[in-house]
């Protein structure tokens, strides 16, 4: 298979794939993880402090009302980037997971009663599980899980079947964090819509992946971190539709989030700053900035198209292993760019190790998803996980690293 | 094919058959261990003659590396008062925690696993049936 074009152009633009990992170029493919970062989002956040470093929505003085104009920027280059329909609709957060937590208890506190239910998948990232248990526990509601079927989708008719009347939200992740399937979303949606539930979608794998509409897909809540989108950490992004923005109560209280603070009660800023307390991550907004308009550059769509080329290629060379258990859709089609396997009699971590060995970068482990490795019959699997700058030949020498482990551990 | 550096053919040879293997009907001393990185478990039970370790047996779902160490351990601590077990344990983490490559001849059976502690990321896998052991000596004082 020929290397896709768009590999050679974005090399270059990424400083750590320069680097050497115990003798050999650096294959990272543990995207789904975190992404590397291009040169540009490592300029912005220098850039930053350089020039602009300052606290926001405090101070008069012009550095200040810079560093504000860049945060508030910041809010408008996410809302175009996920189709949502104004700034007003983006809160900052930490991550993803807080972006989860925020919701399961600045919503969800207000909204839900004992006997009450929350769906979630067999399928969700811990941090789209363990949230739904607090929130479920302090208030009596009860968690229920949509199944996954033998080949790794969701069942959508049990999900049907569960849609009672007790049900008051679906938590779901748009791309599986293990298995790779690419869940459809915007049907899942307009089902689960039909029963007035409001949805949340987990989007942290899809994010870096596919183009994101929120206004296509109509879920109420859309979380996701900088980091696994080619930005810095430490900054995460919660969409909340309007209706749902004025269910909520606050999350944390402090600085920012007030309008009038008395002795014993005090009054909320509008939203979104209503929900972000203390002084926000600014110079990790500029770095998502430059992050998004980045891969904009790029285009989603080639993006979304590479991450299936590479995928078509592992799934051909994966039928030279029939020792080599794979976890999801069998086929390119519903899948985005993750992929987990085992080979058999040999420990995650062992194969994970010898790919280290080789400057190949996987995980190894239950990647945060103990319920669907429990589903699965495993106690952990081997993940790789695509990004824009993947080649083939990185894939091609994880399977021939694959063959070492193969004759190192498996006895003839 | 390059071997890779970090597995010793030693290490290898306990993983492939890993000595005192299984489990003791009726043990005097039983624990469970966990990784909840990767969710690996283990479960250590011992026989006892007064405070010594008369059987020791570990049964591994694991990497080679968390079932090289257990077979190690079961093999050193063995014919062992609970004490010493316990202080072997002390000295084998302590090596595992310096700097340096020196390593106490009480523990030097241990060496390929003390020249894999650079790879942070598998201490817990090496230390999983030495926190079983743990276990079972503070039930054993209590």
């Amino acid at each position: 298979m020929q290397n896709h074009p768009l590999t050679s152009k974005v090399r270059e633009d990424f400083p750590i794939l320069k680097r050497e990992i115990n003798g050999y170029p650096l294959a990272f493919l543990d995207n789904a993880a975190t992404t590397q970062k291009p040169q540009c989002v490592i300029d912005a956040l220098v850039r930053f402090y350089e020039n602009y470093n300052c606290n926001v929505s405090r101070g008069v003085y012009t550095l200040a009302e810079e560093a504000t104009g860049i945060y508030e920027e910041g809010r408008k280059t996410v809302a175009k980037f996920i189709g949502a329909e104004s700034c007003g609709n983006i809160i900052f957060t930490r991550g993803t997971t807080e972006s989860i937590n925020l919701v399961a208890s600045a919503w969800s506190q207000p909204n839900l009663k004992a006997g009450d239910r929350i769906i979630v998948t067999e399928m969700e990232h811990h941090s789209n599980l363990v949230p739904w248990q607090l929130a479920a526990q302090s208030s009596g509601v009860e968690l229920i899980f949509c199944p996954i079927t033998p080949e790794g989708r969701l069942d959508l008719e049990v999900l049907e079947e569960l849609l009672t009347d007790s049900v008051k939200l679906l938590a779901v992740t748009a791309v599986s964090n293990v298995l790779g399937t690419a869940n459809p979303i915007a049907k899942i949606v307009e089902k689960v819509h039909e029963r007035d539930v409001p949805v949340l979608v987990d989007a942290a794998q899809a994010v870096a992946r596919m183009p994101i509409d929120v206004s296509e897909w109509d879920c109420d809540f859309l979380a996701f971190s900088g980091h696994k989108v080619y930005g810095p950490t430490g900054i995460g992004v919660l969409y909340a539709k309007n209706e749902r923005l004025d269910e909520m109560r606050p999350y944390q209280g402090g600085g920012g989030m007030i309008r009038q603070v008395g002795q014993q009660s005090s009054t909320w800023a509008d939203v979104p700053q209503k929900f972000e307390a203390g002084t926000p991550p600014v110079a990790e907004v500029f770095g998502l900035m430059s992050a998004l308009e980045y891969i904009s550059n790029v285009g989603m769509l080639e993006i979304k198209k590479h991450e299936q080329d590479l995928m078509t290629h592992t799934l051909e060379k994966l039928q030279e292993f029939t020792d080599l258990e794979l976890y999801g859709p069998a086929d390119s089609t519903d899948r985005s760019g993750v992929l987990s396997f085992n080979l058999r009699e040999v420990h995650p971590h062992d194969v994970a190790q010898v790919l280290d060995e080789n400057g190949i970068a996987v995980r190894a482990g239950h990647h945060c998803t103990q319920i669907l490795h429990e589903r699965l019959g495993i106690a952990a699997s081997v993940r790789m996980s695509f990004g824009l700058y993947n080649e083939v030949p990185e894939i091609d020498r994880l399977f021939s690293a694959l063959e070492q482990v193969r004759k190192f551990f498996i006895l003839p | 094919m390059t071997t890779p550096t970090i597995y010793r053919d030693l290490l290898l040879e306990h993983a492939r058959h890993p000595k005192n293997s299984g489990r003791i009907d009726n043990p005097d001393l039983q624990a469970f261990a966990q990784n909840p990185l990767c969710g690996d478990e283990l479960e250590l039970t011992l026989a006892l003659s007064g405070e010594v370790i008369q059987d020791c047996k570990t049964q591994v779902r694991g990497c080679s590396i968390c079932q090289a160490s257990a077979s190690m351990m079961s093999e050193l601590i063995l014919a062992k008062t609970l004490k010493e077990a316990r202080q072997t344990s002390h000295i084998f983490t302590e090596s595992l925690r310096k700097a340096t490559s020196e390593i106490p001849e009480t523990v030097e059976s241990l060496r390929p696993l003390i020249d894999l502690k650079t790879h942070r990321s598998r201490i817990k896998c090496m230390k999983l049936a030495w926190d079983a052991l743990e276990d079972c000596a503070a039930q054993h004082q209590t």
